[in-house]
């Protein structure tokens, strides 16, 4: 959660009950969109967990075309350590290029820096990034909370873990309920060291509670209320990726461009403007979107017993 | 200090002005019911066909030659008194004027003589009377200020619900709102559906969107002046209001009758009065009201002294428990003294506090807890004289000294135990202004009003600063490369500016003039805001060696013409262009709450706003009302935003069509409509889209601001009033007054929209399915809205 989210929290709480007492509306529409050329997008996020490694290239397109984008096949695809090691991302399938690491070795080294290099139709896309040490999760709670506020009453999960020492370190808490990932736009969860900004300087910390207790998945019933995170017989893990400083204020962009859940909230929201990218194309007149990152991943699990 | 020196400079020169032939006939025009103030009332000599209005404080003063003459004076809505005088030496007059009388028509949109539309050389002004406020549709029929002067032309907003008002392309924080003198800074509750000021406590409203006299500076696109009632000098009487959303009580009253007097006037919401009954959501302390408090005390100590005392408190609670929640609100507190050097000298010192906060709190014990407030605070000297030096000149001069103590946040987290406080540093500043005009006429045709202002802006220590980089890219985040400290009273940045203002009129014939006027403003603190509407949250900072002050170039030229024996129909066309340095705007992704080097996301442009405003009005006859029209631009151009081209700004309405209708039949119905027509705000579509790590993220390509406009907005409000019978069954007269208001907001019920936004739609994908992506458009209030209102006054 970016500061500006934490406040948009509680700014939503009125704005809910704003809602119960105005009732704004909404209608879902398909304005005419102006058309562009489809450009290279690349998801290149990769990290120390065991198992392969993917990288993929793709095309943008049209915003409202539902469909699976576009691989784009035949590039070469490496990423390069200070040390000049390469690893060599190979094409699978369409778009998709992989690396596989030779029995139980993982992927990179923390404090080393890498250099993605793609090659696709004559030009060169260049990113760097470094993988950065991350802190252990030491544990998961979960609590009965009665309700409060807006929140349910129900079991809620938080997740114990302190910030590595010095300023400037950048999480991404990624938390997986029943094994699948809860990947909400407004269940993006990120810590500049404790807290939630640079300008907090919080360092050194347990992370803060809205950072602990953002694992916690809201999930509305057909009548609109919120339903408990987490019941008897639910697991949770938590991953806790060290991500670059640019990938941190990258993600806090994705959260803003993305996580828009309408209504009153629409009288604070932030005009749409393009994420920001660390790819550098040879040839300046070439588009591209995306982002590299390298992670070391911690991470932790809990079941809740019945 | 300088400047207090020129000031002191500008009180000698005056002295030397005085001339002893000629006489002068000076008082106060008082309302003979209540004793308040008439601002703005007339007092006009037939044998020099001329003459003078009253100012915000009931006060006239004109000298002639000795002779008798004929003096008129005159108010709208109230009995002319006509009184021969023997003006042999100096003579205080003061009057009460009666309501009522052979001249009686409603009063509609202004206070003033019945052509200073047409005969004043004020410009690009317009007046709001109270009673026309109270008149209008409402939004759940609550009167509401803000809400009103959106009728006028050059006023818009974002949208429904969205807080303050844009005039002349004015951002939300370029508009100073002053309640008796003192700076308003947030003039909403509940986020911007109501407007902080209580209909029972305001006399007069006043909003300035051109020609601004030197006497006001510091905001660079309007002032909005808002006068509150003294309180009746004459009995003790009340008013009050059960409406849908507040429910308000006024008291006021002599305190020694004719010469002090007092008014208490509260509003609280009680939605949350009404819920404790029916769910326990707001047992735990939770709370959700707002409610404001006006105050204000006169005394009258002699002829020649008066002193107010005025205060207005307000404040929005919004709370999950006793510990979380937020709120935010407004202090502030004002001192006035009315000195008369002279019949001809008059003096008004001002002695101000205003103070905004907002407060949030986090977290569920002292183990883990959020807490944050902000606040701007102020305290402010504001001398200010008016020199009639006869009744072709009339000479403003004074000046200002105003402090400012920014507080951006004072924060601390508690995490497991460990405390850390993340406060910003407290930011200091004094702003000081000095200011001379007169209004000038020449011969029977030409009025001018022309001044000068000079303004000083001192951010000061102790404190730190920072130099910042150059940014990578234009529109990128900038990073500090150097820190420094500066000492208590060591100036960090300091900027002047030189602001002339000048207007004239030329007048046609009895019933037509041509205007035109041109003014510098200087502001020199900025409300940072990159959302659509303004937020409580929005925090002010004060220009810095980062920040330039900005400033506001206007020029506009009018053409005013009256109808009809009794000016029936008032008519103008305006046309305004306004350039401006210092324009704001972010970088995306912009970081405004507590970040330390905030200066490094915010960009820096120019501005620029023209259009034509049209503004008919008809005075008389039980049907009646007025119709504003403005066709505008307002486009800003920063580098790094829409590849540095000019992009239209989130407010900018190219058609803004309002009309507002009253009928008064002689009856106890009267009733009012208010139909508004604006084109479609800008706003930025994507084009494409992308996906990484599971999140599709959309792509304008092409990387343009606010290229695309939502539909036009269209709604009609209605409202009737039912007065109470004011005789008893037996034939007696009743004693109190009431009426109940019926009004209907948003009366076909049209879904305008407020907003277009796009987002992956709101459900778990699967790891093997793509997202789907959607476009919604948001109506804030996209139904009809009824409400009912008693008032009551006795």
């Amino acid at each position: 959660m970016s500061p500006q989210k934490y406040n948009f929290f509680l700014l939503m709480g009125l704005l809910i009950t704003l809602q119960i007492s105005f009732s704004s509306c909404e209608d879902e529409i398909r304005p005419e969109l102006e058309e562009a050329p489809n450009i290279m997008s690349i998801d290149a996020w990769i990290n120390n967990k065991p198992g392969q490694q993917v990288i993929k290239v793709q095309q943008t397109q049209p915003y409202f075309d539902n469909s699976f984008p576009t691989g784009l096949t035949g590039a070469t695809v490496q990423v390069i350590d200070e040390n000049q090691q390469v690893f060599d991302f190979v094409e699978t399938e369409a778009g998709n290029y992989v690396w596989t690491p030779a029995g139980d070795e993982t992927f990179g080294q923390i404090g080393l820096a890498y250099e993605l290099n793609i090659e696709h139709e004559g030009i060169t896309y260049s990113a760097v990034g470094r993988m950065n040490g991350v802190p252990p999760v030491d544990s998961i709670s979960f609590e009965f909370e009665e309700a409060d506020g807006p929140f349910p009453e129900g079991y809620f999960a938080e997740f114990w873990s302190k910030d590595l020492p010095g300023q400037g370190d950048t999480y991404w808490i990624k938390t997986f309920k029943n094994g699948q990932f809860l990947g909400k736009p407004e269940e993006i969860n990120l810590a500049f060291d404790a807290g939630f900004s640079s300008g907090g300087n919080i360092d050194g910390l347990v992370f803060i509670t809205p950072i602990r207790f953002g694992i916690n998945p809201f999930e509305e019933d057909e009548d609109g209320d919120f339903l408990s995170p987490y019941s008897p017989g639910d697991s949770v893990f938590v991953e806790l990726h060290s991500i670059s400083n640019e990938a941190f204020y990258f993600l806090t962009e994705v959260q803003l461009q993305t996580d828009r859940p309408g209504g009153f909230a629409e009288l604070f929201a932030t005009p749409l403007s393009n994420v920001p990218t660390n790819i550098t194309p040879s040839d300046e007149n070439v588009n591209v979107v995306g982002f590299f990152n390298v992670s070391a991943v911690s991470g932790n699990g809990k079941k809740l017993e019945e | 200090m300088k400047n207090l020196l020129l000031l002191l400079a500008v009180f000698g020169c005056c002295q030397w002005g005085f001339s002893q032939e000629k006489v002068t006939i000076s008082g106060y025009l008082t309302d003979a019911a209540n004793g308040e103030s008439l601002i703005g009332a007339t007092v006009f000599i037939q044998e020099t066909a001329n003459g003078t209005v009253t100012n915000v404080y009931g006060f006239y003063s004109i000298t002639l030659e000795p002779g008798t003459y004929n003096v008129e004076y005159r108010f709208l809505g109230y009995e002319t008194i006509y009184k021969e005088i023997e003006l042999l030496g100096n003579q205080r007059i003061d009057l009460e004027l009666s309501e009522g009388g052979v001249e009686l028509v409603e009063v509609v949109v202004t206070g003033e003589p019945e052509d200073l539309n047409v005969s004043g050389v004020q410009m690009s002004t317009q007046k709001l009377d109270i009673k026309t406020i109270q008149k209008l549709p409402a939004f759940l029929g609550e009167a509401d200020v803000i809400k009103s002067i959106q009728t006028l032309p050059g006023v818009s907003t974002v949208g429904e619900g969205a807080s303050g008002f844009n005039v002349r392309g004015g951002s939300v924080g370029q508009s100073l709102v002053l309640l008796d003198e003192a700076p308003v800074y947030n003039s909403s509750h509940l986020l911007g559906f109501f407007s902080v000021f209580n209909p029972d406590a305001v006399k007069d409203v006043q909003l300035i969107k051109g020609g601004i006299p030197s006497r006001y500076g510091g905001r660079i696109a309007s002032i909005l002046d808002v006068r509150m009632k003294e309180g009746n000098s004459k009995k003790f009487a009340a008013q009050g209001g059960i409406g849908t959303i507040f429910s308000r009580l006024a008291v006021e009253g002599p305190i020694v009758k004719d010469k002090a007097s007092f008014i208490v006037a509260g509003r609280r919401s009680y939605a949350d009065v009404f819920a404790k009954a029916f769910t326990d959501v707001l047992d735990d302390g939770a709370a959700l009201n707002f409610w404001d408090l006006t105050l204000k005390t006169n005394y009258n100590i002699n002829a020649k002294n008066r002193i107010f005392v005025s205060g207005y408190l307000g404040r929005d609670n919004f709370k999950f428990d006793a510990q979380q929640g937020f709120s935010w609100g407004s202090q502030t507190a004002t001192v006035r003294w009315n000195h008369l050097f002279n019949d001809r000298l008059f003096a008004n010192f001002t002695f101000f506090y205003s103070n905004y906060d907002y407060e949030l709190a986090f977290g569920e014990d002292d183990l883990d807890k959020f807490t944050w407030n902000s606040t701007i605070k102020n305290l402010d000297f504001k001398p200010e004289l008016t020199y009639f030096i006869n009744p072709n000149n009339k000479l403003t001069f004074g000046g200002e000294i105003l402090q400012y103590t920014f507080e951006p946040a004072n924060a601390v987290a508690v995490s497991d135990g460990e405390t850390q406080d993340i406060s910003l540093n407290e930011k200091q500043a004094l702003e000081t202004s000095v200011f001379i005009g007169n209004d000038q006429k020449i011969g029977e045709k030409i009025d001018l009003q022309y001044g000068l202002r000079y303004s000083n802006f001192a951010y000061l220590g102790p404190g730190k600063y920072y130099e910042f980089a150059p940014a990578a890219e234009p529109g990128e985040r900038r990073f500090p490369t150097e820190e420094f400290t500066a000492e208590s009273g060591e100036t960090i940045a300091n900027y002047g500016t030189l602001e002339p203002r000048f207007s004239i009129k030329y007048q046609l014939d009895d019933q037509s003039s041509l205007k035109g006027s041109y003014n510098r403003t200087a502001q020199y603190i900025h409300l940072i805001s990159n959302t659509t509407a303004s937020n409580p949250l929005d925090v002010w900072t004060p220009s810095t060696n980062n920040i330039k002050p900005e400033i506001g170039d206007q020029v506009a030229v009018g053409y005013f013409r009256n109808f009809g024996a009794d000016n029936d129909f008032e008519t103008s066309a305006e046309l305004y262009y306004r350039k401006t340095t210092g324009q704001i705007d972010y970088v995306d992704g912009a970081d405004i709450l507590i970040n330390e080097f905030l200066e490094g996301d915010l960009l820096e442009g120019i501005g620029r706003a023209y259009g034509m405003e049209l503004y008919i009005k008809k005075n008389t006859g039980k049907f009646n009302g007025y119709l504003s029209y403005t066709l505008a631009r307002t486009e800003l151009q920063v580098d790094g935003i829409n590849e540095g081209e000019w992009y239209p700004t989130r407010f900018d309405q190219t058609h803004n069509f309002k009309l507002t209708m009253f009928y008064e039949p002689e009856n106890r119905w009267s009733f009012s409509a208010n139909f508004t027509y604006v084109s479609g705000t800008p706003t930025t579509f994507p084009t494409s889209r992308f996906a990484v790590q599971g999140y599709t993220i959309p792509l304008n390509f092409g990387n343009g601001r606010n290229n695309v406009r939502i539909p036009d907005f269209h709604r009609l409000d209605v409202a009737a009033t039912l007065q109470g019978r004011k005789v008893k069954r037996n034939g007696q007269a009743k004693k109190n007054e009431s009426y109940w208001v019926f009004s209907v907001y948003n009366l076909y019920g049209r879904r305008n929209p407020f907003s277009i936004y796009f987002s992956q739609v709101d459900e778990r994908f699967a790891v093997n399915e793509p997202a789907t992506t959607t476009a919604n458009r948001v109506a804030i209030i996209g139904s009809a809205f009824p409400a009912i209102s008693y008032n009551f006054k006795f």
